[in-house]
């Protein structure tokens, strides 16, 4: 393959972890909704959380390449184990290239996963448009106070501090929007309740309410006014990672499927033998490594320093619309079974489809594409 | 103290084995390769006696292609301190024998001089559980083979050893050769900050010709066959016809 040598060792090491230890936990996980803190806790024994954090500052600094093929194998074990892999490498990207020194002191903490964290921009009414955000953080001395609401949070039952996107200026639209880091035990911090969802079930996600939260200097992250913009630097790594994700669940629909088709039979022989089975098998594998190599190669851009910004938004399209169709073909190939609780793939279809809404839903990621197509043209 | 841990790059334990048409061997074009299960466990095993404070520094070696520089590094993220491979072959299908193998470890103990060397009790590929015996026979050293628990005191190794009908206890005088069997430990995953450190860790190239060994196949492959396919087996309808089979079909009872 084209992986280099370090790579190939990486997805060896994590595709045995999710293979010995996340894979087999998932029924479980999901049927009960549970945070997997001990499994966290041994990845973060093998530096699975930071993966992009530099040796100075306590990560092990592999590049995005290679963040992305950690994220699908582990992803191939559970998505929502892979997700919080994701959350972190977001936050700490953000910490690394913004954070002071003190605030880059949480790191080790983060990485560890004694501290949890939650990116928190999502609110009521402004879910993919992010202009629209209500929350404020008014000056007060040398600090801010806070208030406001967010909505569908990962991790917001669970976290200790908040990575939270507020209003600093009304007047100054994206402009006046800047990031605080916020302790979440912190007196008029609440959260509401955890949400049950279709998939990822793992995942915590919650509300958090703002009231009069009071904030010191060093709560803020990077420059006043810059929080919209530094938010939409990490993106483009935030939907490689996402992406990867998604590839991570079609694969391992296409395992299940492979090995079930092989083995069940119907009229006399298994059902593999059956043209119309085959197909779809066919399809799904061609589907999946379309997927990856445009995760791959956007992960490429990124290191390079090349500009990303369309290959990101394909390979999140487009993976995460292929680990839907492709699970749910997943599904038919196991037939009734396929869609009974316990069975992996019926899991694995409801894991795929918010792949398509979060980090940016799959309309705005057309949008940016075709964006981009008007803006550089159709070359690129 | 200081250990030698020799590793085999084998064909990985996942893979389906493929017999070559022409009955020569197992068909290994464009497999997935891994380290020797048994070398794994050899690995960890010497990585954990380092880590009590009884091993201060390992050394592990493999012979054979320069691909097996990649299981040189995996063994390096595990916890060994450095590498060295013998370039014996550039051909992928050719295995070097127990022999040779032996007699190009024995040069690198003459020049490293370990006071252990673990290594696993065979390799998964062809089974000839033969490597560590040799080498403990050029190098007069004493062995403790298929080792499920390994203690050093005293300048002497108590090896526990898995033998037929149970657990045999003795103790070798070190300088000694221990192979291991798989209860011996669990090997680790090995961790990201691991894989980037161990690419900063020293890997020395030797070759076969230099250190002076012939590496010429001695045995020859009369055939290759795959083993027989599984039969179905048959539903009884009663214990009794169960016990008369097992009496009377199988001959076991
Ligand atoms: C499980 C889960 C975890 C989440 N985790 C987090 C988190 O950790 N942090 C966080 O901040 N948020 C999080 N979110 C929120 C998530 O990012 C939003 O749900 C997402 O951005 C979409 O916003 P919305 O739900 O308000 O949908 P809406 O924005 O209301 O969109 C509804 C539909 O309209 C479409 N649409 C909207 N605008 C356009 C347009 N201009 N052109 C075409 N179509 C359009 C959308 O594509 C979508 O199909 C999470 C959500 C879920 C479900
Ligand atoms: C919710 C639910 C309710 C149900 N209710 C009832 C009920 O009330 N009564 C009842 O009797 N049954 C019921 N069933 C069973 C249902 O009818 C079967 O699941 C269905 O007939 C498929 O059979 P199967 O699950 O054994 O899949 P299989 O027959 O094993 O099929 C597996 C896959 O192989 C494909 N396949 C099989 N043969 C071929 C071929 N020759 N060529 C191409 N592809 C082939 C199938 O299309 C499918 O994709 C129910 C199932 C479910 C999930």
């Amino acid at each position: 393959m084209y992986l280099n040598e370090t790579q190939e060792q990486v997805r060896e090491t994590v595709q045995a972890f999710a293979d010995d230890v996340i894979r087999p936990a998932a029924e479980a996980l999901d049927r009960e909704e549970r945070f997997p803190a001990e499994i966290f806790d041994e990845m973060a024994k093998l530096g699975l959380f930071g993966i992009g954090v530099p040796e100075a500052l306590g990560g092990p600094g592999f590049d995005t390449l290679t963040y992305a093929v950690v994220m699908e194998e582990l992803s191939r074990g559970y998505a929502s184990v892979a997700d919080q892999c994701g959350l972190v490498e977001l936050i700490s990207t953000l910490l690394v290239r913004h954070g002071t020194e003190r605030q880059q002191a949480m790191l080790p903490d983060i990485l560890a996963m004694r501290r949890k964290v939650a990116y928190c921009i999502t609110e009521p009414e402004a879910g993919t448009d992010v202009s629209g955000i209500r929350t404020t953080a008014e000056k007060d001395g040398d600090g801010w106070v806070l208030n406001g609401g967010k909505i569908w949070i990962h991790n917001a039952p669970v976290a200790d501090t908040g990575f939270v996107l507020a209003r600093t200026d009304k007047e100054a639209g994206t402009r006046g929007m800047s990031i605080f880091i916020v302790d979440l035990h912190a007196r008029g911090v609440e959260r509401g309740p955890k949400e049950h969802k279709m998939g990822q079930r793992a995942s915590q996600v919650g509300g958090l309410n703002f009231s009069d939260v009071r904030l010191g200097r060093d709560a803020l992250l990077g420059e006043a006014g810059r929080g919209f913009h530094m938010m939409m630097s990490v993106l483009d790594k935030g939907r490689v990672g996402i992406a990867a994700l998604a590839v991570g669940i079609a694969q391992a629909g296409l395992e299940a499927a492979v090995d079930y088709a092989g083995t069940r039979k119907q009229f006399g022989k298994p059902i593999s033998d059956f043209q119309g089975v085959q197909w779809l098998l066919a399809d799904m594998a061609k589907d999946i490594e379309a997927a990856r190599l445009l995760v791959h190669s956007a992960a490429v851009k990124i290191d390079r320093g090349l500009d990303a910004t369309r290959s990101c938004s394909m390979a999140k399209c487009f993976a995460g619309d292929i680990a839907v169709a492709r699970t749910a073909d997943a599904v038919q190939v196991f037939g009734g079974s396929g869609y009974i609780r316990g069975f992996e793939v019926e899991r694995l279809y409801r894991d795929a489809k918010i792949t398509q809404i979060y980090e940016g839903t799959n309309q705005i990621q057309r949008m940016i594409i075709a964006r981009e197509l008007m803006k550089k043209g159709a070359r690129a | 103290m200081k250990i030698l841990v020799p590793v085999k790059r084998v064909i990985d334990y996942n893979v389906k084995v493929r017999v070559r048409t022409d009955g020569s061997g197992v068909d290994l074009a464009n497999v997935k390769m891994s380290m020797n299960p048994f070398d794994e466990i050899a690995v960890e095993e010497a990585v954990r006696l380092k880590e009590k404070g009884v091993a201060s520094e390992i050394v592990v070696v493999s012979i054979g292609v320069q691909q097996a520089k990649d299981t040189l590094r995996s063994a390096l993220a595990m916890g060994a301190d450095r590498a060295i491979l013998i370039d014996a072959t550039s051909d992928v299908n050719q295995d070097i024998e127990p022999l040779a193998v032996a007699r190009l470890l024995s040069r690198i103990v003459e020049a490293e001089r370990p006071d252990l060397v673990i290594a696993g009790k065979q390799a998964i590929d062809n089974d000839m559980n033969a490597t560590g015996q040799m080498l403990a026979g050029l190098l007069g050293w004493g062995q403790a083979t298929f080792a499920s628990k390994i203690e050093i005191a005293d300048g002497r190794a108590v090896v526990t050893r898995e033998v037929d009908g149970g657990l045999q206890t003795i103790g070798v005088r070190l300088p000694a050769v221990v192979t291991v069997d798989l209860r011996l430990n669990e090997p680790r995953y090995v961790s990201l900050p691991s894989i980037m450190k161990a690419k900063k860790k020293p890997l020395e190239e030797r070759t076969a010709a230099a250190l002076d060994v012939d590496v010429t196949p001695r045995l020859k492959i009369v055939r290759t066959v795959e083993p027989p396919q599984r039969v179905a087996g048959v539903r009884v309808a009663s214990v009794d016809e169960l016990i008369e089979k097992l009496k009377n079909q199988a001959g076991v009872l």
